[in-house]
């Protein structure tokens, strides 16, 4: 797959987060502010983290597929404490959840949530995709829809 | 799948013995090397054992084999492995090792340490600080690995309504439990307002809802059950061991409590084992988080889904301030990972050896017979091992 960023740069952007090749189209993606999840050629099944191979089918036809990002909340945490990261200094605890995607039930993607105070956050409920810059760099974070569930 | 009874090691392996130095949550002055020398030294000693005595050698990847095989003299090996980490698997591949006749009597050991990734104090130690990595750093959108027990605690609560209060009684149970041990790193009492107003960090698990890093060292012997009954202590017999995963084993991507490796390793323990929870004497939950207990509890068919919280406040022995099940059964009676020490599971089969051996002192269950250790989590570290004495 021709990229508009040289394998060094990319894997230098996104080295702290495990970049390898299976999921260097994933990451490439983020700098488009595109959500790209491996999606199968032959049965159409998304899986996340990448994978070199669909686990329903093994066909090695995988590819980073974009998805919309709207989905349900499944897993909700506030990290009173965690990994240094530019921009997060914890005293107000950091959001995380893991999204339950409308594409395809039981396919979550974790990421941050953003633009509502912590209160109102919740599982159950519904968000979309947004993206805000770390360091400069593209990242994904999930937005309430709709206010109040 | 169907789950296979087949289990030709049954009986024929055994631990001969176990020995620790105690556990400390403070840095000390050691290298995890100096701390598993002595305690092998110590286990070697108390089975009467010369170290051309041992031709095999097991344990995390911390120590290697080679380097503990070469601090300790043992002239000559023809098995070593340093797999990972929870310790059962260490056991396994020991046990196997000599129930194929690979080696005949395996040293196996485990280093629980402080490494600089688990906490502030740790990482002020410059020897600690060049030690490798264990994890990865400088991303917080992650539900990786300790993190994931925090958000499936989290859903938890969500689904079944359970009160904070009902995981302290795995905390106090624990911590109840370390004050009959001198080598538990954490033995002041506490109570469910200790718990309660415990610092949060992650939410919903705070500070005593996470297991104590610690430095310190367990070993352990395994033979064949005929050479140990040639030892001081009398055999305690691998009645059966196994690990579990699903194809789901990524920790966002975990299905539901209802399907993860614990339930794989419930299903073929039993298939294996000979005896099951109403037969046994003492429990051994790993509890690395209290979330971990509360679903061992309901996985290993103690109670129904999310009924765990419930029946410890069922099960609870008020004089001792601790889980007392149907009123004869401790759980974690050396004070378990959250308490003793975060062991990765060494601590609990120590114990359970201990028990069973009838040299746990003042922490001696009466006649304790049969045990189940189990130990690991929900996403790549489930695992079960059914212990039991002639
Ligand atoms: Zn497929």
């Amino acid at each position: 797959m021709s990229r508009s960023i040289s394998d060094s740069d990319l894997v230098s952007t996104f080295a702290h987060l495990g970049i390898d090749r299976d999921s260097a189209a994933h990451y490439a993606g983020r700098l488009e502010h595109l959500l790209l999840i491996n999606r199968c050629g032959e049965c159409s099944t998304y899986h996340h983290p990448p994978r070199p191979m669909c686990a329903k089918c093994w066909s090695t036809d995988v590819a980073a597929t974009e998805v919309t990002g709207n989905g349900v909340i499944d897993l909700l945490i506030f990290l009173h404490q965690g990994p240094q990261a530019p921009g997060v200094d914890y005293s107000t605890p950091y959001p995380v959840a893991s999204v339950a995607l409308d594409e395809q039930a039981g396919l979550r993607f974790t990421a941050t949530v953003i633009g509502s105070p912590n209160e109102e956050i919740a599982i159950g409920q519904r968000v979309t995709l947004d993206w805000f810059d770390r360091a400069g760099v593209p990242t994904p974070a999930f937005r309430l829809v709709g206010g109040a569930a | 799948m169907s789950t296979s009874s087949r289990n030709p090691m049954k009986d024929l392996v055994a631990f001969a013995g176990a020995a620790t130095t105690g556990f400390s949550a403070h840095n000390t002055d050691r290298t995890p090397l100096s701390l598993a020398a002595e305690a092998c030294s110590k286990l070697l000693r108390e089975c009467g054992l010369k170290a051309s005595d041992i031709d095999g050698i097991c344990g995390p990847s911390s120590v290697s084999a080679g380097d503990l095989q070469n601090t300790l003299g043992i002239p000559e090996l023809t098995w070593w492995s340093n797999p990972p980490i929870p310790f059962v698997n260490q056991v396994i591949q020991a046990a196997s090792a000599v129930h194929a006749g690979v080696c005949d009597t395996v040293l196996v050991y485990h280093v629980p340490y402080r490494h600089a990734f688990f906490t502030a104090s740790a990482l002020r130690d410059p020897f600690r600080r060049v030690m490798p990595a264990i994890a990865p750093g400088g991303n917080p959108d992650t539900m990786w690995g300790p993190i994931g027990y925090t958000a499936w605690a989290s859903r938890y609560i969500h689904d079944y309504n359970v009160p904070k209060e009902r995981f302290g009684l795995v905390a106090i149970n624990d911590r109840s439990n370390a004050q009959d041990n001198p080598g538990a790193a954490m033995r002041e009492p506490m109570t469910m307002d200790d718990y309660m107003s415990a610092r949060m960090v992650r939410w919903p698990l705070c500070l005593l809802d996470m297991d104590v890093p610690v430095d310190g060292a367990d070993a352990f012997i395994i033979t064949t059950t005929e050479r140990a009954r040639d030892l001081p202590f009398s055999p305690v017999m691998i009645n059966a061991a196994v690990l579990g995963m699903v194809d789901a084993n990524v920790e966002d991507q975990t299905v539901s409590l209802e399907h993860h490796g614990h339930h794989v390793v419930a299903k073929a323990l039993k298939a294996k084992s000979d005896f099951w929870i109403d037969d046994i004497d003492v429990y051994f939950p790993y509890d690395g988080f209290t979330i971990i207990t509360l679903n061992w509890l309901e996985n290993i068919g103690f109670c129904g889904r999310g009924e765990a919280g419930d029946f410890l406040a069922a099960n609870w022995d008020a004089e001792k301030n601790r889980i007392l099940i149907n009123g004869r059964i401790p759980v974690n009676p050396h004070g378990g990972a959250l308490s003793e020490g975060g062991t990765q599971g060494s601590g609990h089969i120590r114990e359970a050896i201990h028990q069973l051996q009838g040299r746990a002192g003042v922490r001696q269950v009466a006649n304790a017979r049969r045990t189940l250790v189990t130990a690991g989590g929900f996403f790549y570290n489930a695992q079960g091992l059914a212990l039991h004495r002639d």
